[in-house]
């Protein structure tokens, strides 16, 4: 019969101690190692466009006006003195909806949008998300599209 | 079976478990606790403090601890310069002490579009102030101090187009009335004994430039350059119009800030597209079209932009032709026209002068000054050089030589020196063949100008 | 006695049906367990169930060819890591190399072990390479290991290489740009060898696309598959090499017999020079733990060192890689810095016939090398004759290397380093 691989005098304790303390600071290393390995694969900075981003003084855009920002697929309402966005990416598959005469057409599928953005034909299943608008230190209008407010939120100077 | 020599590792195992632990611990804290956190919590705590609304404190408390970033792909740059400096679009926090203060000139410059290094240079990709200044081992670029600041503005605007810069400007002018050009070439033009400046300012530090103005030999072993006298500020700006000389290609949108409407600039451009042919200016000029002097009351600014744009359609009639003028540059001209009456402008436009004043003209551009001294006076030493150790002067040149004689050794040059003493090595400075540079109508109002250096009433005649 | 709590817990889930269903023998307990752990299991079975106990020696093998091994699996892990973000463009990857450093957690730490373990590998490769040479264990039967062990030092100077080239910064622009001309100087084939090495005929944007692909995915694979066939020789070849004074030497058994006292289940049918088992139990111990335990030591050991010279260490990140500056001198990697003074001397002679000539000789070493005593010893009275020849290669070689490295100054023109004063640098 082949002997337990533990002796029979037993480990001495500072045997033991050492033992113990040697597993467990290794398993935290390798768990604290891990943690850094995910940790690294997380990206700090970004490289894509902002989803933050500047679209120019109040004075830049005139009373009434509905301006198509193309390079970041919004537009820009102004009624007086208040300003809001409104996403131009058509809810159904993506493509960038139109002005119309009143509210918004999207070339792909035919989807129609009213004034505010909600659904009035077509196959979107959604309305057009509305985004934060602030008013940045420097007297910019700072938009955020990462932060999707109620149609009747506005920025009121 | 199990002898124990397992065992007497355990001490070793426990060691380095605990080794690698402290390591893996250390690496986690040097990433962790960054200055640049630092920074940006205190921000967040002065914003706190600042809020006057609930709203805006809730704003405050919410954001996130993170690096921030200017993305550039025209400029092919990212500037982290704002995850510490991150006050400086906020005009409230003017003066406050730095990283957190306000950085003045945002709205020509808007920091999303320009960023931060293009003026200041730097390492913008680096998130620690030492390295992000730059003046660290491996990066050529550090941080201007701010006192050349104004060298950056050359990099996109014409030095002498900008009010904002007004040492830049300075210096433009110290380079071209000192003469630099005579020596070193700049935007093509100008003498080949020295090296060409078009990347200066990205190669030297501004020390090196001061020292090489002030004493050129100690930065430059066996240079032929003379010392030159600058008083303190004219050193600044002559070194900070160097610093702006960094061979920058910059795209599009950027290059397109070069002409900046101006006086300069519309007298550069009524020159060179030669309206001088038609129209009078302080009695000199062509007669098709109407005298210039008084344009300034019978017409207004956007009349003559738009006559600029196009003639006949304000002009029903005219033979003006259409000049394709982009609109910075109809803006100059209309600014030029404006200026007429005031500045008497009109009298430093190359084509309306004397050939002794176009000569002179000549004389300032290709920097001739640099080695025979201003007005052709002498006085620049050439090491070793036969003639005194020094370049002749040019003051009596006119008889020496015959016109013919002097214009063709203006465009011959010539390389070899005579050396007062043959053992030692030969004088640095000769005098460089002009004709690849010199067009031949300016060579002959530049002999015109140099005949006429002699003091009047020395001609004895015989 | 307690076993410790993680070994406890490790222990119970290995025993559990899903324990037991992905470790099929669980925490040994006996001997037989030992053994399969061993032999039932993926990753461990190219090492035997037992070892020869003079194989555990330290002061025998000083554990450099595992020590290379764990280099390899560190710069495997960290270079996979470090692909997560580098991108091989010319425009791109001095400005990554600057974003590790800068905004990627832990990306500073992981690019200095991996730069640290590159450097660590080819020194521990040659030592290896020295301490099978001193033992003489490339004779008969590991002549053919020898080999792939050559085989194996030149791919592992090739990672190197094309790795030196990624950070596309100064250092590796005008490095590469030395050792490919090196390579251009061998006849006939030189430009040609050059012209493929480069994609075209400047170190450009072709050169650091085919450098990364060598380096990430060819380069590893050959080594991988030729590292899995070096170990499966050294079982195959009778485990680490022994003096012939210690038991367990190699016998080869007659065909067909086997051993009638065991009561093991057939698990191999080993012909040729393996160790018997059964036959001198008392020079073997089981892999399992002793072989193992020691090999997670030397783990730990070379994991501490690497991390510790990366956590206090930067790896070097010059300015950016500009084809119209030189520095000067420019040099090769210090591996090839013994190469470069040679090449000094004489492109020809120096770059091409005396290094292939090296080449040739140290891998046909143990087909020269016919003698079969002094295996198992360091510095074996048999071989004194052989020890001396390498012994004055490779100090010819040290020598070569530091002169380069330490010696060599501006157009490589010879400077004391402690005397001259520094030149007079073009000055900013």
């Amino acid at each position: 019969m082949n002997p337990q691989s533990n002796d029979k005098d037993g480990v001495s304790r500072r045997g033991f101690f050492q033992l113990s303390l040697g597993w467990i600071a290794g398993s935290l290393a390798a768990a604290a190692t891990a943690a850094a390995v995910v940790r690294f694969l997380v990206p700090n900075v970004l490289f894509e466009p902002g989803q933050r981003f500047k679209a120019g003084t109040p004075d830049d855009y005139p009373d009434g006006s509905i301006t198509f920002l193309e390079d970041e697929r919004v537009f820009l309402v102004r009624r007086g003195n208040s300003f809001r966005c409104l996403s131009a990416v058509c809810t159904h598959l993506g493509c960038t909806v139109n002005r119309a005469a009143k509210g918004y057409h999207c070339p792909c599928h035919g989807s129609v949008f009213n004034e505010e953005g909600a659904v009035e034909g077509g196959p979107a299943p959604r309305a057009l998300t509305w985004f934060l608008v602030t008013l940045s230190k420097d007297n910019r209008l700072l938009v955020d599209k990462g932060q999707v407010v109620e149609p009747d939120k506005y920025l009121v100077l | 079976m199990n002898d124990g020599s397992v065992r007497k590792f355990y001490g070793w195992f426990t060691a380095l478990g605990l080794l690698v632990g402290v390591l893996v611990g250390l690496g986690y804290y040097r990433d962790e606790y960054r200055p640049w956190k630092d920074y940006q919590r205190q921000f967040i705590r002065e914003e706190i403090r600042r809020a006057a609304t609930p709203d805006q404190r809730l704003l405050a408390q919410n954001t996130p601890i993170q690096l921030q970033q200017i993305i550039l792909p025209e400029l092919n740059r990212v500037d982290r310069c704002t995850t510490c400096h991150l006050a400086v679009e906020d005009p409230s926090y003017g003066g406050f002490p730095q990283p957190l203060a306000y950085h003045p000139l945002h709205d020509q410059h808007p920091f999303d579009k320009f960023g931060c290094t293009i003026c200041h240079r730097g390492q913008g990709r680096a998130t620690t102030a030492a390295e992000a200044h730059g003046n660290v081992p491996h990066w050529d670029e550090p941080m201007l101090p701010l006192k050349f600041i104004q060298a950056s503005c050359g990099q996109c605007h014409e030095a002498s187009d900008n009010p904002a810069a007004p040492q830049l400007a300075r210096g433009q002018e110290l380079f071209e009335t000192v003469g630099c050009r005579g020596c070193h070439k700049l935007d093509g033009v100008g003498g080949n004994i020295g090296p060409e400046l078009d990347r200066v300012g990205a190669r030297r530090s501004p020390d090196w430039l001061r020292q090489h103005f002030l004493e050129p030999s100690a930065v430059t072993p066996g240079s032929g350059m003379p010392p030159q006298k600058f008083s303190e500020p004219d050193i600044d700006a002559i070194v900070l119009f160097m610093l702006s000389q960094t061979g920058a290609n910059l795209p599009g949108f950027y290059a397109s800030m070069k002409v900046i409407p101006s006086v300069d600039e519309g007298r550069r451009l009524f020159q060179q597209k030669g309206c001088i042919g038609c129209h009078t200016v302080d009695g000199h000029g062509g007669k098709v079209g109407p005298v210039l002097d008084d344009v300034a009351l019978r017409r207004k600014p956007e009349w003559m932009m738009q006559h600029f744009r196009d003639p006949q359609s304000v002009s029903p009639g005219s033979v003006m032709p259409r000049f394709g003028f982009t609109e910075a540059e109809a803006r100059a001209l209309t600014e030029f026209l404006l200026h007429l009456r005031d500045q008497k402008v009109a009298l430093s436009i190359p084509s309306l002068m004397a050939p002794p004043d176009r000569g002179r003209e000549v004389f300032r551009k290709y920097g001739c000054a640099g080695c025979h001294g201003p007005e052709g006076k002498g006085g620049v030493p050439n090491r070793n050089a036969k003639t005194a150790q020094q370049i002749p002067a040019l003051t009596f040149v006119g008889d020496s030589y015959t016109k013919a004689e002097l214009k063709k050794f203006i465009l011959n040059g010539q390389r070899d020196i005579a050396s007062l003493d043959p053992q030692l090595p030969p004088p640095p400075l000769y005098m460089p063949a002009w004709g690849s540079t010199i067009k031949d109508a300016e060579t002959d109002d530049l002999v015109d100008y140099l005949f006429s250096l002699k003091p009047k009433g020395e001609d004895l005649g015989f | 006695m307690k076993t410790p709590l993680p070994k406890r817990i490790w222990g119970w889930f290995a025993r559990t049906g899903v324990g037991k269903s992905i470790f099929r023998v669980g925490l040994p307990q006996s001997n037989l367990e030992r053994s399969q752990a061993m032999v039932s299991s993926f990753l461990l079975h190219v090492q035997p169930a037992k070892v020869n106990r003079h194989s555990l020696r330290a002061s025998y093998s000083l554990g450099l060819g595992l020590i290379s091994l764990y280099l390899f699996f560190i710069l495997i892990g960290t270079g996979v890591l470090l692909m997560f973000y580098y991108v091989p463009s010319t425009t791109q990857a001095y400005d990554r190399m600057k974003d590790l450093q800068f905004v990627v957690s832990a990306g500073l730490v992981i690019r200095n072990m991996h730069r640290w373990a590159a450097h660590l590998m080819v020194l521990f490769v040659m030592l290896h390479m020295c301490r099978v040479f001193y033992t003489g264990a490339y004779k008969h039967p590991r002549e053919f290991n020898w080999v792939i062990g050559v085989l194996l030092f030149l791919t592992t100077l090739g990672l190197s290489f094309t790795g030196y080239l990624l950070p596309w910064d100064q250092l590796a622009f005008w490095a590469i740009t030395v050792g490919t001309n090196i390579a251009g100087y061998a006849p006939f084939i030189g430009p040609k060898l050059k012209f493929l090495m480069l994609g075209g005929n400047v170190v450009g944007q072709e050169a650091l696309t085919r450098f990364y692909a060598l380096h990430v995915i060819v380069l590893p694979a050959a080594a991988g598959l030729m590292v899995a066939v070096h170990l499966w020789r050294v079982r195959k070849d009778g485990g680490l090499s022994r003096p012939e004074t210690v038991g367990g030497s190699v016998q080869t058994m007659p065909q067909g017999q086997l051993p009638t006292n065991k009561s093991y289940g057939l698990m191999e049918l080993a012909r040729g020079t393996t160790p018997q088992v059964g036959r001198d139990p008392d020079d073997e111990v089981f892999s399992w733990p002793h072989l193992i335990f020691r090999e997670l030591l030397l783990f730990l050991l070379v994991i501490a060192f690497v991390l510790f010279l990366a956590v206090f260490w930067n790896a070097p990140l010059e300015e950016m890689a500009n084809a119209i500056h030189p520095p000067n001198p420019a040099k090769a990697p210090w591996y090839f810095l013994g190469l470069q003074e040679l090449v000094s001397y004489s492109a020809f002679w120096g770059g091409v016939v005396v290094p292939a000539l090296l080449v040739t000789a140290l891998a046909l070493l143990p087909y020269l090398d016919r003698g079969r005593r002094g295996t198992g010893r360091w510095f074996a009275r048999e071989r004194a004759m052989a020890n001396t020849i390498f012994s004055v290669c490779l100090a010819v070689a040290v020598a070569l290397t530091i002169i380069g490295t330490v010696f060599r100054g501006p157009n490589w023109s010879w400077v004391v380093p402690w005397r001259t004063p520094p030149a007079i640098t073009e000055g900013r």
